[in-house]
């Protein structure tokens, strides 16, 4: 239970192409987890399947002590509801609302399921643009944004509804070098704030500076994890080496 | 091409038009809504279901609309022991032809519109915790329709010129008045005034479509 997130032998495979082989790793409350690796590691399905937009074929998910998946089998649709409902996740094209204002996208979910009271919605929807450093972009469609602010509305987009995860699956890969930094500086005063966070990146200097541990993907299997220091300073694995091309 | 003559024909001209226009009314608000349910029925994971939609479609879409038109109101009252139930007036009969064959249309136009919705509003959607009938209705309709918009424009206008087949199943509307003053008077200005009044109406609706895509640009 003193785990967060709890992943054991995952299994996943797309036909013949089995592309996670007994993925195993537990993240605790507040550790910011980077995963890196080359394309086609099983980096994204993993990070995936952790809110069921992927089904594994076997292994478990234990989210803060509920199962998700146990041994390949899977929750009850509630159940599976109410336990994905606690992660947030952040896409690599961001998925916001074409047809909503910034403001729309922050508070459609909230105001759909209902939990709580309109005016705290909309306080919480300005104060987290503020935070993204956002405020005067609330009434602006999406379509009017660069790829950085973009990123940085589905953040605090993720962030309404409380998560107590944040997934966030190559947040910068679609953006132009020069807005990579903006979207970087928000996901690492989450960090500092220790919200607990698996990242998918490519963003190795980043990684290392922001993450607690690193998880080294390849073909689909944790070929490698460890302290930032251990893995960028003296990787035990020659492909982890090739990879960071140390 | 006097004046007067034009008074005197336009009364009963525009009378003919009245019925085009409620036959263009009662055919759009009732064929777009079901469109959409076909078209939710097409992507339905129940089979029978989407077996039954694109059946439809293809068979609204293979035959003339003339021929589903003479089938509404003249081919229904022959069917052996059924067909005594099923007479109705011609443009009632007529109305479920055509909104039975632009519903078809609407259906494969909304089709596209839901093609052209990437997966990742469907994803962010679901991890957002709303279920698949909000999906729908709070993040797939407006952006499907906004696709949609020129298309249903387009077919808006063809069912302004389609309504003038009511002639072949002998409702009276407009083209049937200008018909008939065209072979009492020898003359062809009832055509020109007809197609004049044609053009006024698909004025009105260019006019309305391009303000609705404006209105919905998300920009």
């Amino acid at each position: 239970m003193s785990s967060m997130i709890e992943v054991k032998e995952l299994q996943k495979s797309f036909g013949k192409l089995e592309v996670l082989k007994k993925v195993t790793f537990t993240v605790d409350p507040g550790e910011t987890v980077a995963v890196i690796g080359p394309s086609g590691s099983g980096k994204s399905t993993m990070l995936r399947s952790l809110v069921h937009l992927e089904e594994v074929n076997g292994g478990s998910i234990i989210i803060q002590g509920q199962a998700l998946v146990d041994n390949g089998s899977y929750a009850g649709h509630a159940q599976i509801k109410g336990i994905t409902s606690k992660m947030g996740m952040v896409f690599q094209h961001f998925n916001l609302f074409p047809h909503l204002t910034v403001r729309g996208n922050l508070e459609l979910a909230p105001r759909t399921l209902k939990r709580e009271s309109s005016s705290e919605i909309t306080a919480r929807s300005k104060d987290l643009l503020s935070k993204v450093g956002l405020a005067d972009k609330a009434d602006v469609y999406p379509s009017m944004l660069s790829g950085g602010q973009k990123q940085r509305v589905a953040i605090a987009r993720a962030l309404m509804l409380s998560p107590d995860i944040l997934l966030f699956d190559e947040p910068t890969s679609a953006l132009d070098p020069e807005l990579t930094g903006e979207v970087l500086r928000v996901i690492r005063q989450l960090a500092e704030e220790k919200m607990t966070m698996i990242i998918v990146t490519h963003e190795m200097n980043f990684a290392r500076d922001v993450a607690d541990r690193i998880i080294f993907m390849d073909k689909g299997e944790i070929a490698e994890s460890g302290t930032p220091e251990q893995i960028f300073g003296s990787p035990r694995l020659a492909r982890t080496r090739s990879f960071l091309k140390l | 091409m006097s004046l007067d003559y034009i008074i005197k024909i336009a009364g009963p001209m525009l009378e003919g038009a009245r019925t085009t226009i409620l036959l263009f009314l009662i055919v759009i608000v009732l064929s777009i809504p079901l469109g959409f349910v076909v078209t939710l029925m097409a992507k339905s994971t129940m089979k029978p279901l989407a077996w039954i939609a694109h059946s439809y479609i293809y068979v609204m879409r293979g035959t003339p609309l003339l021929l589903q038109l003479l089938f509404f109101c003249f081919g229904l009252p022959q069917i052996p022991v059924i067909g005594e139930y099923l007479v109705m007036d011609r443009f009632t009969a007529a109305s479920l032809g055509f909104i039975l064959n632009y519903g078809a249309y609407f259906a494969e136009i909304f089709r596209g519109g839901l093609l052209s919705i990437d997966k990742g509003q469907f994803e962010a959607s679901k991890v957002l915790g709303l279920s698949k009938w909000q999906t729908l209705r709070k993040v797939i309709l407006a952006q499907m329709f906004r696709v949609a918009l020129p298309a249903v424009a387009n077919e808006s206008i063809s069912l302004v010129k389609d309504t003038a087949l009511l002639y072949a199943v002998a409702v009276p509307e407009l083209l049937n008045y200008a018909k008939t003053a065209v072979n009492r008077d020898f003359t062809v200005t009832p055509f020109v005034v007809a197609g004049v009044i044609y053009l006024l109406m698909t004025l009105v609706l260019t006019l309305f479509f391009k303000t609705l895509e404006k209105r919905f640009k998300f920009e």
